[in-house]
């Protein structure tokens, strides 16, 4: 694993070093009576070429803290880095447009358009880059290789297994070449062995290059990335931990 | 910053496609309704020009240049025409011909016999009335020179089969007030004055000698010089009758066939404002599809605003989904429409007349209604949270 992580650091990052991804003293207050606070103070920071899982039990706030690393939604107080830039200052037009280049995202219950083949459902990850339909199509192709579904492009989500369907997804997250993937449960709907198949997917794309960062409650598969960060009660717990370990969960 | 999300514009109408086929069904069934409606007013404009064109060809072979001069009703008493109504009215110089005719007053009966009335007058007339009107027979003749004081009558066409008379075979007769006379010919139809078709034309002479009516006429028929109708018009009345000019009628048959015409005008808008209603409950009814797909897709959304849509990629969508739906209504309609239009105008024996301009109207108007529709939802789904719409959670 962490060879994985040494040829990922020495095979593509642009700016060796530079965090990918930080967020200084994040908070997120969900409005309500009486108000929920998600995040309490989140610092954390993610590293080109890395892979994390973010690891915690239900309701701790791993979803809400995802959503604001892919800046679907806005931290109540604190500061998020992309690649140097403070989103804060960014409109919605900005975010939009950072999202499309930047970010990839892979969800736990597919997302899949699905009237829509492989191919299309892929090729809509560069619909908003304002890509030619034969451009987003090559390279939907290349990235389905890439997921092992070369032989299904026209299949319809409908006609392709859970695992499959979640490949087309990843596809569909790294065929723009984003800087991060953001992944949230992305086995949850998958039986164990279909699930090993995406972590090991996930895997492969680190090792060539790619940032990702995994959210899961499954512990197994946790301690298979080189690195995680626990969350409770919307705290990180403890920053990094880049063995085996197991993290000391009792601390409260 | 470079990162900027872009969308081009043929595949804003593909993203809006794709959200259609995916709902082929409800696609169909909510474009029914503005189908519906473009169909009705398509098909309104259609006929109502189909029958335009039609009834001016009919006035055009018509002629709009008969007149009618009649003592005028109203009042206590009814002022005669005097005697010479016709030979002074024919001295105008535009007047081509004058046909004066006097309504006896009395109704026929099928014989002496009979007391069964069938509602028909006779009418005293001279042989330049058939001229006048420019009538022609369907069976035997029209009454000529010579026969202006015989006790015999050509009958109109409604009056003919009141009174149960088909053709000439074995010399049919009629009865007025004990006079029996020989039907010499039954008239053709009468567009222009449909009320002579239900009257059986004597001989003036016969009808003051038999049946002691006054020589008087009740109204003379003026046939004009086509283009010089406005203007002769106004001179009808004074030479008719100079004593009391004000005590004369003068009308236009084929006025009657317009008038006619407006009060189709009528039946029109009522069709049209049934197609403004049917239009409005297909925008609202799209409205409402529109809105209940955006709830549906809530995912969907989610997934393109991920992908990097903004809001106005969002918006623009399902703007032009409604659209899309509302023009599909529309061409469908205006094919409808056509149909409707082409299928009545054949039944009436009218040229199918369809203006292009209310066909471009009708698809123009389903665009702009399904716009107009999509609006609200449009930005309802614009206005989604990417975080929770992704998460697929409500509120
Ligand atoms: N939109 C929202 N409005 C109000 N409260 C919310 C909202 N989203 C999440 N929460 C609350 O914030 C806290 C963190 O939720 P979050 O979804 O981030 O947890 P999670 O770690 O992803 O849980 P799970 O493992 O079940 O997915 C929870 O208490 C949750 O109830
Ligand atoms: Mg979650």
């Amino acid at each position: 694993m962490s060879t994985a992580t040494e040829s990922s650091l020495s095979s593509v990052p642009p700016n060796p070093g530079a965090a990918v991804l930080e967020l200084q003293d994040v908070h997120r207050t969900y409005p309500g009576s009486p108000p929920v606070e998600a995040l309490v103070g989140v610092d954390l920071r993610v590293e080109a070429g890395e892979m994390l899982a973010v690891v915690g039990p239900s309701g701790s706030g791993k979803s809400t803290l995802l959503n604001i690393m892919g800046t679907l939604d806005r931290p109540t107080r604190g500061t998020l880095l992309i690649e140097g830039t403070d989103t804060s200052k960014l409109n919605d037009r900005r975010l939009s447009g950072l999202r499309s280049a930047r970010l990839g995202f892979v969800f736990q219950s597919f997302h899949l358009i699905e009237t829509l083949s492989a191919l299309d459902n892929v090729a809509t990850g560069l619909l908003y880059r304002g890509a030619t339909g034969r451009t987003r199509r090559k390279m939907a192709e290349v990235a389905l290789e890439r997921v092992g579904l070369g032989d299904r492009l026209h299949a319809r989500p409908t006609k392709l297994s859970g695992g499959q369907r979640q490949r087309v997804a990843i596809a569909r997250a790294i065929v723009a070449e984003p800087s991060l993937i953001l992944a949230d449960e992305p086995t949850g709907n998958l039986d164990t062995a279909t699930g090993e198949g995406i972590v090991e997917l996930l895997q492969r794309l680190n090792a060539d290059g790619s940032t990702i960062v995994v959210i899961t409650h499954d512990p197994d598969l946790a301690e298979r990335l080189p690195r995680r960060v626990e969350v409770r009660d919307g705290a990180v717990l403890d920053g990094t931990v880049f063995d085996g370990t197991v993290l000391g969960g009792g601390v409260r | 910053m470079k990162d900027r999300s872009k969308l081009r514009g043929r595949d804003v109408v593909a993203t809006s496609v794709v959200g259609l086929r995916s709902r082929r069904g409800r696609t169909v069934l909510t474009a029914l309704g503005i189908a519906i409606g473009i169909a009705s007013m398509v098909a309104v404009v259609g006929i109502s020009s189909s029958s335009k064109a039609a009834l001016l060809a009919q006035l055009d072979s018509l002629g709009t240049n008969l007149l009618q001069v009649e003592a005028a009703t109203g009042g206590l008493s009814i002022e005669p025409l005097p005697i010479d109504a016709e030979p002074m009215i024919r001295r105008i110089d535009t007047v081509q011909d004058a046909s004066a005719v006097i309504d006896t007053g009395f109704e026929v009966r099928r014989n002496a016999y009979d007391d069964t009335l069938v509602g028909i007058n006779a009418l005293g007339v001279t042989p330049e009335f058939f001229e006048t009107l420019q009538v022609t027979t369907t069976a035997g003749r029209p009454l000529e020179e010579g026969m202006r004081s015989l006790p015999v009558v050509v009958l109109g066409e409604v009056a003919a089969v009141r009174l149960g008379i088909h053709d000439l075979e074995g010399g049919p007769t009629i009865n007025v007030e004990g006079h029996n006379f020989a039907v010499i010919g039954i008239l053709d139809a009468l567009p222009l004055n449909p009320d002579l078709s239900r009257k059986v034309l004597i001989g003036d002479e016969a009808a003051v000698a038999m049946l002691a009516v006054a020589p008087n006429p009740t109204s003379v028929y003026v046939r004009i010089d086509p283009d010089l109708v406005a203007e002769t018009r106004p001179l009808l009345a004074p030479t008719a009758n100079p004593g009391r000019p004000a005590k004369v009628k003068v009308s236009r048959p084929s006025d009657l066939l317009e008038a006619r015409a407006e009060v189709d005008q009528n039946l029109q808008n009522l069709l049209l404002a049934l197609g403004g209603v049917a239009l409005l409950v297909g925008g609202v009814g799209i409205a409402n599809v529109m809105v209940i797909s955006v709830l549906e897709r809530r995912g969907e959304i989610g997934l393109r605003r991920a992908l990097g849509a903004t809001r106005g990629h969002i918006r623009s969508q399902f703007v032009l989904e409604a659209a899309l739906l509302s023009g599909l209504g529309g061409v469908l309609g205006v094919l409808l429409g056509s149909g409707i239009t082409t299928v009545y105008a054949r039944r009436q024996d009218w040229v199918v007349d369809l203006p292009p301009t209310a066909l471009l109207a009708g698809v123009g108007a389903a665009l702009a209604i399904g716009m107009f529709a999509g609006l609200y939802p449009a930005a309802k789904a614009a206005r989604l949270d990417p975080a929770l719409a992704v998460s697929g959670g409500t509120g």
